[in-house]
């Protein structure tokens, strides 16, 4: 009985000691995405002028956003092929999503989507590696041609279709979903 | 008095009943005030003047009834409770024990929360049985007025009267409970298997169980400790066709004699493991879930002293149907518009993103001193250790770390002095208790910021006293609370750490009246203030919530919520017709939600609608009613109803998430006895959920291209009914009584949707199910 009193007493001061005296939650670590995108970036070359190249970036993505670089300055009926570089600055350095994408290409899938629908046309011009019915594209370069000249948007989304992807924008979950302003001239 | 100590404590489902008498056996005198004990379900009764007592609302099974008086040995033997029926059992007679004229203890035995004059309801023996295998959260819902919220089939939340998460306490074998349950995600992480009871006070308790208690307090008691020398336990298992589901717990107890006499010990442990859970017509991918608990328990009592260590480890995770996985508003309301999940595997116990980790970790230290005339004197330390970690889908970057990790490590101290009963001149008496609460937290988290790390501390003081006399019992109580709370941030620019304080303080009471207007009716009422100050969660959550697809900002300028509750029960245990009827009034001011903002967050996956943690006048008013009449001695019927009406009175606006009316109803046949066969019976209930008419309307409209939506996704669900059926029986093995049960519920395989479920805009409820349970007690070598 002593013995136990005992034991029940050294244990409650063992444990009041080491628990009290842990401060742990003062040390506060920084926040941690796996996934954050912070900046996309869309880099067009004119196919008639490599020299011509046109580049538009979003910042901050993970946050409040930042447009103020995001606005495409194109000629009007004019071929260009696109590239998007999507990063994470959060990390250090700086993570290369789209390397990450690469190599995972057969679960990702890039979704385009000009408005007006008349201001451009996209095509797709990479493929994964999925086997048959694909491969199926995947959209980190493209080919853009623009029509007569107006304003608009393009809507860049990345779908992440884990084991689903069959070339359809529907399965899976969007990793990105921003705008780019659009000016043709 | 001595009628029935326990009149408010109103068990459902069963009314079987027990008589009996207590003498002494030389020379056959009655022993008035001896008491006698229902070690299953720690419920007990003392003997009236003439050495009568009478035990009510009892479910069929076996108990170990121990009877006890001062100077007496006490006496300890198996009853078997047949059915629903009324038991009469042979007089018993105590031999008095001259060498140890020790004070024998009552008080111990008496569970406290059965003491207090507040509406409860509680589950235990074969109702409780009938609930194994299930989550704390489901098992629950066998009472009226309890309901649960899910998240799929594998995460379930008890809600009482419409408030949930942080206005409810859970007692862990009497230690509060701290899981981080401010998340609606986060069910509560109790082995279910460790009560033998399981109680539930509905309405504000504040008053004994500290602030938060707005909504109510669910106990979860387990089974007292053995008092007879030997070993004994209990193996259970359970299996259910739908989502293969496989349970095995078993106990291990035993009890020392000779020297170490007053020392006992229990062991216990519990497998559980499920598949993808079906529902009529496809599987749920990644609705498999396993549990691995344990828990041991030491026990010394010697004269009048005793102390107790208690270890427990919960240990669960838990897979998130992939189907409701939507990134942004836009897939939310892509995966709304489909009528089924685009992925719709076969069967399968695969368990990958998104899942929930979670460990709880819990050491109790209790001691209790009875000081004899003074009353009994108990203090509990315990100590918690909570780890959360939170996967989303595989990142790209191919990143093994969960998205969200936090770790709660909450200590509390409990001081209870409760007085010996005093005697009145008029022939009442007078019982009651004064305590005091404390309570520290310390919060880490990592990766993503859902809470900032913090550190709170918490005291309360509370007196509580009950005056009994005639057929009146009054109580009233009072307590004063402090809280004070500093989160931790950091500044992502100079990388240095900042905090913010808040401390909150609080006085409340309560009264309590319950009259017997005849010996099988007793009219119960209560009202009582209750406070809860606002949590981390409230405060200071800021970010995105991928499971809820939003986006959550705290608001640190919260005021505590200040609830004034009141309850009126009627209850009446009649030879036929016996059940209760209670009406309920919670107002809440301050009452704390998250309330959507007009303009949507913008981030990398898209628009997410945004919410601010917003205080109004709520109030939450209902009716809860259980009936059972018997039709033939064989032949009950009992229905189960509860209706809720819970308003926003600053915005005359619904309130989301609050439980649609519901009317569960049952008949049950039972034989005595059949072949083999005991305790046989036959039920088939039918369960009727309303569409909840009472929730925000829901509305979008296209702003600058962004969808702004308000009040909810998508409208409630229609209304549904479920039909249920049980087999149960009882079979001698060896000289164990082994207890079997087969039950089947969505047995009409209906395809529906349920208003609580969180995932109800992607996928259905499960369809059919049969489950098997079996509970074998065991004994070696009992001693004498």
């Amino acid at each position: 009985m002593k013995r136990i009193n005992a034991l029940a007493v050294s244990v409650f001061a063992t444990l009041l000691l080491t628990v009290a005296c842990n401060n742990g939650e003062q040390n506060v670590t920084p926040t941690d995405d796996n996934e954050a995108i912070t900046t996309a970036t869309l880099t067009l070359t004119n196919k008639a002028n490599q020299s011509e190249v046109v580049t538009a970036t979003i910042e901050n993505l993970n946050t409040t956003a930042d447009f103020s670089k995001a606005t495409l300055n194109l000629k009007a009926n004019t071929t260009y092929t696109g590239v998007i570089t999507l990063l994470d600055k959060t990390k250090t350095p700086t993570l290369d999503a789209t390397a990450e994408i690469k190599e995972k290409a057969n679960e990702h899938l890039f979704v385009y989507t000009p408005t007006p629908s008349t201001l451009l046309t996209v095509t797709l011009t990479d493929k994964d590696t999925n086997p048959a019915p694909g491969p199926y594209p995947i959209g980190l370069t493209t080919e853009i041609k623009t029509g007569a000249a107006g304003t608009g948007k393009l809507k860049v989304v990345l779908r992440h279709q884990p084991n689903a992807k069959n070339g359809q924008a529907t399965p899976g979950t969007s990793d990105l979903d921003t705008d780019f302003t659009v000016v043709v001239q | 008095m001595g009628i029935n100590g326990f009149v408010w404590s109103q068990t459902i489902a069963c009314s079987g009943s027990v008589q009996g008498r207590i003498l002494s056996n030389d020379p056959g005198e009655p022993l008035p005030g001896a008491t006698v004990y229902v070690r299953e379900l720690a419920t007990g009764a003392v003997a009236d003047s003439a050495g009568y007592f009478r035990l009510e609302k009892l479910c069929a099974g076996r108990y170990t009834f121990v009877y006890q008086y001062v100077g007496y040995k006490p006496f300890s033997v198996p009853v078997t409770i047949p059915g629903d029926s009324a038991l009469v059992l042979k007089p018993v007679q105590l031999v008095p024990d001259s060498q140890t004229l020790q004070e024998v203890v009552v008080a111990e035995h008496r569970s406290e929360a059965q003491q207090l004059l507040q509406v409860q309801n509680s589950l235990s023996g074969e109702a409780l049985d009938q609930t194994r295998g299930q989550s704390l959260g489901e098992s629950l819902k066998a009472i009226t007025g309890l309901y649960s919220i899910q998240t799929g089939p594998s995460i379930s939340k008890p809600v009482i009267h419409g408030l949930y998460s942080n206005r409810i306490i859970i007692l862990n074998n009497g230690i509060r409970q701290e899981d981080q349950q401010w998340g609606t995600e986060h069910a509560p992480q109790v082995d279910q298997f460790l009560a033998s009871r399981l109680t539930v006070i509905k309405g504000a308790a504040s008053i004994r169980y500290g602030s938060d208690a707005i909504g109510g307090v669910i106990l979860v008691e387990p089974k007292s400790m053995p008092t007879q020398p030997g070993i004994g336990g209990e193996v259970n298992v359970v299996g259910a066709s739908n989502g293969g589901l496989g349970v095995a717990s078993g106990m291990i107890e035993g009890a020392f004699a000779n020297k170490l006499a007053g020392l006992s010990w229990r062991l216990q442990g519990t497998l559980k493991r499920s598949g993808y859970v079906r529902t009529p017509n496809y599987y749920l991918q990644n609705t498999s879930y396993h549990e691995t608990n344990f828990s041991g328990d030491l026990h010394y009592d010697h004269k009048r002293w005793g102390a107790e260590l208690f270890y427990s480890q919960f240990d669960t995770k838990i897979g998130l149907f992939t189907g409701a996985q939507v990134s942004s508003l836009a897939d939310l309301y892509a995966a709304i518009e489909r009528p089924e999940p685009l992925v719709q595997p076969g069967f399968s116990y695969k368990l990958g993103r998104p899942y929930q980790d979670v460990q709880h970790d819990l050491l109790k230290i209790r001691a209790y001193w009875h000081t004899g005339r003074g009353g009994e004197l108990t203090a509990t330390y315990a100590w918690q250790q909570n780890q959360r970690r939170e996967y989303d889908f595989i990142s790209f970057s191919g990143a093994l770390n969960p998205e969200l990790y936090l770790k709660l490590i909450s200590q509390t101290v409990d001081l209870v002095w409760e007085h010996a009963p005093i005697r009145s001149k008029a022939g009442g008496q007078w019982s009651g208790s004064v305590g005091f609460n404390g309570l520290t937290q310390g919060n880490i988290r990592q990766y993503l910021f859902l809470i900032p790390n913090f550190r709170n501390y918490g005291a309360g003081l509370f007196a509580i006293e009950r005056y009994a006399v005639n057929r009146w019992t009054l109580e009233a109580g009072l307590r004063y609370d402090y809280r004070w709370l500093r989160a931790y941030f950091l500044d992502e620019v100079t990388k240095q750490t900042y905090f913010k304080t808040h401390s909150w303080q609080n006085a409340n009471g309560s009264l309590g009246v319950a009259y017997q207007l005849s010996p099988d009716l007793t009219l119960t009422t209560t009202v009582s203030t209750a406070w809860r100050a606002p949590n981390v969660a409230d405060l200071y959550s800021n970010g995105l919530h991928q499971s809820a697809v939003a986006y959550e900002r705290g608001n640190p300028n919260l005021q505590p919520e200040q609830a004034l509750n009141g309850n009126l029960v009627l209850a009446y245990a009649g030879k036929r017709l016996s059940g209760e009827i209670g009406v309920y009034n919670n107002l809440i001011n301050n009452y704390i939600y998250l309330k959507p903002d007009s303009v949507p967050v913008i981030r990398q996956r898209g628009a997410f609608p945004a919410y601010t943690y917003t205080q109004v006048r709520a109030t939450f008013r209902g009716i809860d009613a259980t009936l059972t009449y018997k039709l033939t001695d064989h032949l009950a019927l009992t229905t189960k109803n509860a209706l809720l009406f819970a308003f926003n009175q600053t915005d005359h606006a619904y309130l989301v998430f609050i439980p649609p009316n519901r009317s569960d109803n049952s008949l049950r046949y039972d034989w005595a006895k059949w072949g083999k066969l005991s305790n046989l019976y036959l039920s088939m209930s039918g369960l009727y959920v309303a569409r909840q008419n009472r929730a925000p309307a829901v509305t979008t409209r296209q702003e600058n291209g962004q969808i702004i939506f308000t009040g909810d996704f998508a409208a409630p669900p229609p209304a549904y009914f479920l039909l249920g059926a049980e087999l149960g029986c009882t079979v001698q093995v060896g000289s164990q009584p082994m207890h079997m049960s087969l039950s089947g519920t969505n047995l009409a395989n209906t395809v529906y949707r349920d208003y609580l479920n969180r995932f109800r805009y992607f996928a259905d409820e499960p369809g059919r199910s049969f489950m098997l349970r079996i509970k074998l007690p065991f004994s070696v070598g009992k001693g004498v």
